[in-house]
């Protein structure tokens, strides 16, 4: 995708504000890994070991993480102007994602069900604050991608400026996904190994 | 008090219905003028305004409007303290708490902070040359958040729900379990609002300094204010980060009865950590905007140039780094252990060694210099030595085992006035007056001015000179009386006294404000002499600025082709213009925002969804109408 030398200088400065926003981003999230650190396991309530489920985990991972891969194809089609293979791409990337909550609203309803709440120990309260962040981050991702969807089909829209928003998006979709390697390091595996 | 209203009656405190009544009463009165002059374009461009200039015109308005209200909340403190067992109106007990939390709430987030940012949103793009900021919509939703984020937060007092926890927000005191009413809510989303629009606004001031600058305009050549700027906006970015986490714990802690403040595995003290991660560099976001003002008053009414220019930008930064080794010297007392408090006494003294360095290189600028005694200049003055006490007092406190003496006494209070008044406010007022030109194109009058610096400085030194007296006699802070025999009632009626003092430099302040815009006598470009690029342009500020563009040719640009008695070298060859249109959607997304919490407060969460769809459609409304759209696109051409 061709900018010309205006449209650079003003991505590369969104590009940096972006990148700035998401270390402040990461900052949120650091905290809450210090605080999920802090309060696990509690002295009341279940262990983590006790609830955790690794086929759950595994699979949600693999459909979150591998959208980042979905995500890379459609913008390298979007790069050499296949509209075509763009949108497919996108679509996968959204399915994955989509997927994804499915695993991540039937992991929550399901300890909520055992009657593991918010209230339940501090433990989970951490972990409830953290992973649903993480999910609304992934949600709100949902939404941006149908935007991204609509925008491309509409003829009055700048390409310069729809790949400026694909980039964006893009940057912001592999750090969700980094936040989630995280998450599977720090909240999950200790618990499941 | 109770009052019945077409049938139904309603209960009230008389100071809720004091404030509902001289609302309205204002309401009216700025109603019949608007309509009665016809303003409705002004505030109309005003509401969909993205112009830098503009936006840091409604951050100080705003600030300013926080800064009296919560300065009447001062006043009515020092009227229920002024005597032993005396009882003011109903400021005792709870509305005490409810009084000093607003009070304190209302000056860090409502007043000191969106003045600064006003300052820094008017100056900074002037300083380096840029044509606006970085990102001039995202500037204007950062102004309507802090707005939301006040509006929200003086709401509770006018439902008599103010909260009474302070503006700490101390764990457990502000969980449910202890505050189970809306009160301490309204604290937590007030804050929580007004500080995502700072965020945004830091983010936004750090890639126009980056991005934006001049050509020829180095690093190194950036004028004091604009380096502190730029230290402050990355101190906010990590400070206010760490807040919103500790509101949104806390909020779930109140609402959904997670367990991170209380219970048996939570700790109260884990808020305090929190808390002063981001407390504790806070105290320095505000003041080291404050030390960037006088730092470029102080050159230009000595004639000189700065002393030590590369020394001043060096403890910038380092104050910004120790900033963060600092926060528990808040929680000495807290129980953390002999190696922690000693860790973090020495690295909180060591904060007076690149302070001292600014000291010392204001004075050695001072010294042979031709200095004018002008308003800005004054209050550069008064400041030095006021700080230089409170920052003795700083260091007095930062001894771990005398805190255990000192800690949660009056001697704290007055020590923490000391150094945000000394910095912070001397700081704005310098700032208002020395940029009132480019804000307005009026300049304000000296002598009003005069009479305002003088009131304030007397009346500040007489209020919190005889408190350290006070906190070392023995009064707690946050309590609302004391006995005859206690041996306080001098230094506290010495104290009432300075508050009104400084109350009534405030009143000259408006009468100077008022009889400037009256007489409306337009001013020059360079009204004091000045030495940096805002000076280069016409006062006040238009939309449209450097054009053509000026070239930097070393630090104090203008002062260069003063000495040499040339033009400003210009070039044409610079990099493009930040994208701006006017839009009324920052407003709308703010009052969305503002909507929603209010919901949430009352915990009516299908409305706030409903108000959260409005949000996102509101966002997706932007993504569509991007001001981008017409300017890309156009290939090389353009």
């Amino acid at each position: 995708m061709e900018m010309n030398a205006k449209e650079a200088e003003l991505f590369r400065d969104k590009q940096i504000g972006f990148f700035i926003y998401l270390g402040v981003e990461a900052l949120m999230f650091l905290t809450l890994f210090v605080t999920y650190f802090i309060f696990t396991p509690s002295s009341e309530g279940p262990h983590p070991s006790e609830i955790f489920d690794a086929m759950t985990v595994t699979l949600s991972s693999i459909f979150l993480l591998s959208s980042s891969g979905m995500l890379y194809f459609s913008e390298k089609a979007l790069s050499s102007d296949k509209k075509k293979s763009m949108l497919v791409w996108l679509g996968v990337t959204f399915l994955f994602a989509v997927i994804f909550m499915v695993f991540e609203i039937s992991e929550f309803s399901h300890f909520v069900s055992e009657g593991y709440t918010t209230s339940t120990s501090s433990f989970l309260s951490s972990y409830y604050v953290l992973v649903g962040l993480h999910a609304a981050h992934v949600l709100f991702g949902c939404f941006w991608m149908g935007v991204l969807f609509i925008q491309r089909f509409l003829p009055q829209f700048p390409k310069t400026l729809y790949y400026e928003k694909f980039k964006i998006f893009s940057y912001y979709w592999h750090f969700v996904d980094l936040v989630w390697i995280f998450i599977i390091l720090i909240v999950y595996l200790r618990y499941l190994i | 008090m109770e009052i019945s209203i077409f049938g139904f009656s309603i209960s009230a405190p008389s100071d809720v219905i004091a404030a509902w009544i001289s609302t309205v009463i204002m309401g009216g009165i700025i109603t019949f003028y608007v309509v009665k002059t016809n303003k409705f374009p002004l505030i109309w461009s005003y509401l969909r305004t993205t112009n830098h200039r503009k936006i840091g015109t409604l951050y100080i308005l705003f600030g300013f409007l926080f800064f009296s209200r919560a300065g009447l909340d001062a006043l009515l403190i020092r009227l229920q303290l002024a005597v032993p067992n005396n009882e003011f109106w109903l400021f005792q007990f709870e509305k005490y708490d409810q009084l000093f939390t607003t009070h304190g709430t209302m000056m860090i987030f409502f007043a000191a902070m969106p003045m600064l940012l006003g300052l820094m949103n008017i100056v900074v793009p002037l300083q380096i040359g840029a044509r606006d900021l970085a990102f001039p919509f995202l500037n204007a939703v950062g102004f309507w958040l802090f707005f939301a984020g006040a509006l929200i937060f003086n709401f509770s007092f006018f439902l008599n729900s103010a909260p009474g926890i302070g503006w700490t927000g101390y764990a457990p005191l502000s969980t449910s379990i202890f505050t189970p009413d809306v009160n301490s809510d309204y604290y937590v989303f007030g804050v929580q609002v007004s500080g995502l629009g700072t965020i945004f606004t830091a983010l936004n001031l750090i890639v126009t300094i980056i991005r934006h600058r001049a050509p020829g305009m180095k690093w190194f050549r950036m004028p004091l204010f604009t380096w502190a700027t730029f230290v402050t906006a990355i101190m906010i970015l990590l400070a206010f980060t760490v807040l919103a986490i500790a509101l949104y714990l806390l909020m779930f802690d109140r609402m959904f009865g997670t367990k991170f403040f209380s219970g048996p595995d939570g700790d109260p003290v884990y808020w305090q950590h929190l808390f002063w991660i981001f407390g504790h560099p806070e105290v320095y976001i505000l003041a080291l905007p404050a030390f960037g003002i006088f730092s470029d008053i102080i050159p230009t009414f000595s004639g000189k140039r700065i002393f030590g220019y590369s020394a001043m930008v060096f403890s910038i930064v380092l104050i910004g780094f120790l900033s963060f080794t600092v926060w528990a010297h808040h929680m000495l007392t807290v129980g953390l252990g002999p190696l922690l408090n000693t860790f973090f006494a020495i690295t909180t003294m060591t904060i007076a060694v690149p302070t001292g360095i600014k000291i010392f290189n204001w004075l050695f600028t001072l010294q042979g210099g031709l200095i004018r005694f002008t308003v800005p200049m004054l209050f550069s003055l008064g400041f030095i030595p006021s700080f230089v006490m409170g920052g003795v007092t700083g260091v007095m406190l930062s001894v771990s085992a005398a805190d255990f003496q000192f800690h949660d006494s009056q001697f704290v209070v007055a020590h923490f006035h000391y150094v945000i008044l000394a910095s912070t406010i001397l700081g704005i007022f310098a700032g208002i007056y020395y940029y009132y030109p480019k804000m307005m194109g009026l300049r304000l009058d000296e002598t009003l001015g005069k009479w305002h610096f003088w009131l304030f400085l007397i009346g500040y030194h007489l209020t919190f000179f005889p408190m350290h007296i006070t906190g070392l006699n023995g009064m707690p802070r946050r309590v609302f009386t004391y006995d005859p025999g206690d041996g306080l009632t001098v230094t506290n009626f010495m104290s009432t006294i300075g508050a009104f003092l400084m109350g009534a430099g405030i009143l000259f302040f408006f009468w100077n404000i008022f009889k400037t815009h009256r007489e409306n006598e337009p001013v020059s470009d360079d009204p004091w002499n000045g030495r940096t690029l805002e000076w280069t342009v016409p006062s006040p500020s238009p939309e449209e600025t450097f054009d053509p563009m000026p070239v930097v040719e070393g630090m104090d640009p203008l002062w260069i082709v003063k000495k040499e008695g040339r033009e400003m070298r210009t070039t044409t060859d610079h990099r493009s213009t930040p994208i701006a249109r006017d839009s009324i959607l920052p407003v709308l997304m703010a009052l969305s925002l503002a909507a929603l919490t209010f919901c949430m407060i009352y915990q009516w969460f299908i409305a706030s969804a409903i108000f959260a769809v409005g949000l996102f459609a509101l966002f997706i409304v932007r993504s569509f109408t991007d001001e981008k759209k017409e300017h890309y696109g156009k290939g090389e051409a353009s």
